[in-house]
């Protein structure tokens, strides 16, 4: 059954096989391909980001626990400095802050934990082919999930409060989806360029903390000077935050324009982060 | 068995003139700092190494074939372009069918993870579903032979259990295509030779294998085709006494030569 073959054959086909894998394919539309593989890796993707938990809690006595503390303790924190030292009146105070926080939260432990996804695996890569898009994919669910266990602390509060649920909870999945595809875009971009520079890790730390004071998620967007407005608005966080903030803490809608802005703005930075992280994933290989 | 289907003889592995350069870094800028350094005085720091320079062979279903030659040769750089890490720089590949690697084991382990778990991950990362890697979980354990270490975290097993559970994992993903460089110096001589009967299994089932090697001895005893490679140039191809006799005549000349 095994033969040998001429040292030399004519190589442009591989009679008639399907071929697994052929250097010379050109990929098609960036949108289809992230599409699909995610979903040819969903079980390896669900894995990884399984094991960033398991791992993130593994050693600790409280366990997942922490995953509904910290939150809380942020929260605990920010009201004391910002409601009794700097007594900013805004009732409910606590309530108004983690409406914001929580998905601001996701939204930075997302970009942090993906924004080393790519060159902490980078033993693995020279070795195995795997997608490379599946790191920072696994890092943003595992933060999903973790997101998803901080709502839990949220409602306690809300019934500590003896808080409203407004019926706009409902809205939620909105903002959610477009912080999602904003935060995604986001992490292909970081975890791409901190392959070629290692800076970035560190930069990235410095833009998180200028964007969180940036967004109103401390403060409300009204006690901005009118002149600045405009410069918020450019800021793409602000919608689907400001989403989370209208439907939880005010009982509120945002405006259709908002909802559409929130939405663009998510769909605009994946689309651009994992162009950028495509166009250089062939190469990354050889700086990890 | 196989993923694809067997059609006895049909090409499996097919490349055509395939170069594969690096860039050598001498000092690459890794800072920001120094990229900017760079920006302004236009030296190059790095050089193209040619790590293949136009390789062409084919390679059938069911053949077992071996590749020799020197440290730097080029050799592994083959085996991980079939693989698919590397993407060549010019020049045609085409692989049909799975394959499986056994370049490093156990590279993807998790050490906080247990055996068990890394099981799991290692086995989805080769591109095992998970519905068959429970299929195999059973089996994979078994030939393991770590006892009552597989619910333990990997970050507490020697380097030869390490190794035994990465062989175990890849040799289960049942590959049309394997590729094996260089690692059957691990474990102890009992294990190796439990290694060893391993492949010759694989190998009786008529999958593909691709064997990269310094021992001679075991190229003999595998192959029935060799190919030779010297600075990233393909020397020979064909039955593998010729060329292995080729490649003993080349050990003998000075490096460089």
């Amino acid at each position: 059954m095994r033969r040998s073959s001429g040292p030399k054959r004519p190589c442009n086909t591989l009679d008639g096989m399907p071929v697994r894998w052929d250097s010379a394919v050109i990929r098609g539309p960036s949108v289809k391909q992230l599409i699909t593989e995610i979903c040819r890796n969903r079980e390896l993707i669900w894995a990884l980001a399984m094991k960033e938990l398991h791992v993130r809690y593994k050693r600790s006595a409280l366990g997942f626990l922490w995953a509904l503390l910290h939150p809380l303790l942020m929260m605990i924190i920010y009201t004391m400095v910002f409601s009794t030292i700097m007594r900013v009146s805004i009732p409910d105070y606590p309530i108004f802050l983690i409406s914001a926080l929580l998905p601001w939260t996701f939204f930075s432990q997302s970009l942090s934990y993906s924004v080393e996804s790519v060159v902490g695996n980078g033993d693995l890569l020279k070795k195995v082919y795997v997608a490379k898009s599946v790191f920072p994919v696994a890092a943003v669910l595992s933060n999903i999930i973790n997101f998803l266990l901080s709502l839990v602390p949220l409602v306690l509060l809300l019934i500590a409060f003896r808080y409203p649920f407004h019926w706009t909870w409902l809205y939620l999945p909105i903002p959610l989806l477009s912080l999602v595809l904003f935060t995604l875009g986001c992490s292909f971009f970081f975890a791409m360029t901190n392959v070629f520079f290692r800076d970035v890790a560190h930069i990235l730390q410095i833009i998180l903390q200028a964007w969180f004071y940036f967004c109103p998620v401390l403060y409300p967007l009204d006690i901005i000077p009118d002149r600045y407005h405009l410069l918020f608005r450019l800021n793409p966080l602000l919608y689907p935050l400001n989403g989370f903030r209208l439907a939880i803490y005010h009982g509120l809608l945002p405006s259709p324009q908002s909802m559409a802005m929130s939405l663009a703005g998510g769909l605009a930075a994946l689309w651009i982060g994992y162009l950028l992280f495509r166009r250089y994933q062939d190469t990354l290989v050889y700086y990890v | 068995m196989s993923s694809a289907p067997a059609m006895a003889g049909a090409a499996r592995v097919c490349f055509a003139g395939v170069v594969q350069r690096f860039r050598v870094i001498q000092e690459r800028p890794d800072t920001l700092r120094e990229a900017f350094a760079h920006l302004f005085n236009k030296r190059t720091s790095y050089y193209n190494f040619e790590a293949l320079k136009g390789v062409s062979f084919s390679i059938r279903d069911g053949e077992v074939v071996g590749i020799v030659g020197r440290n730097g040769s080029g050799k592994s750089t083959i085996l991980k372009i079939i693989a698919g890490v590397y993407r060549p720089t010019a020049g045609v590949v085409k692989v049909s069918g799975k394959v499986a690697a056994l370049i490093e084991l156990g590279a993807g382990f998790h050490p906080d993870l247990t055996g068990r778990e890394n099981i799991v991950l290692n086995g989805l990362l080769l591109g095992l579903s998970k519905k068959e890697i429970q299929a195999r979980e059973q089996r994979i354990v078994d030939f393991a032979e770590l006892g009552e270490f597989m619910d333990s975290p990997v970050k507490q097993y020697s380097s030869g259990m390490y190794m035994r559970l990465g062989f175990a994992i890849a040799t289960e993903v049942d590959p049309d295509i394997l590729l094996i460089d260089e690692i059957l110096a691990v474990g102890d001589g009992a294990f190796q030779q439990k290694c060893l009967a391993r492949i010759h299994d694989i190998r009786r089932r008529g999958t593909t294998i691709i064997f990269v090697s310094h021992d001679i001895a075991t190229v003999r005893k595998l192959c029935e085709r060799t190919l030779l490679i010297k600075d990233g140039i393909l020397l020979a191809d064909g039955p593998t006494d010729p060329v292995v006799a080729r490649y003993e005549e080349l050990l003998q000349q000075p490096v460089g030569a």
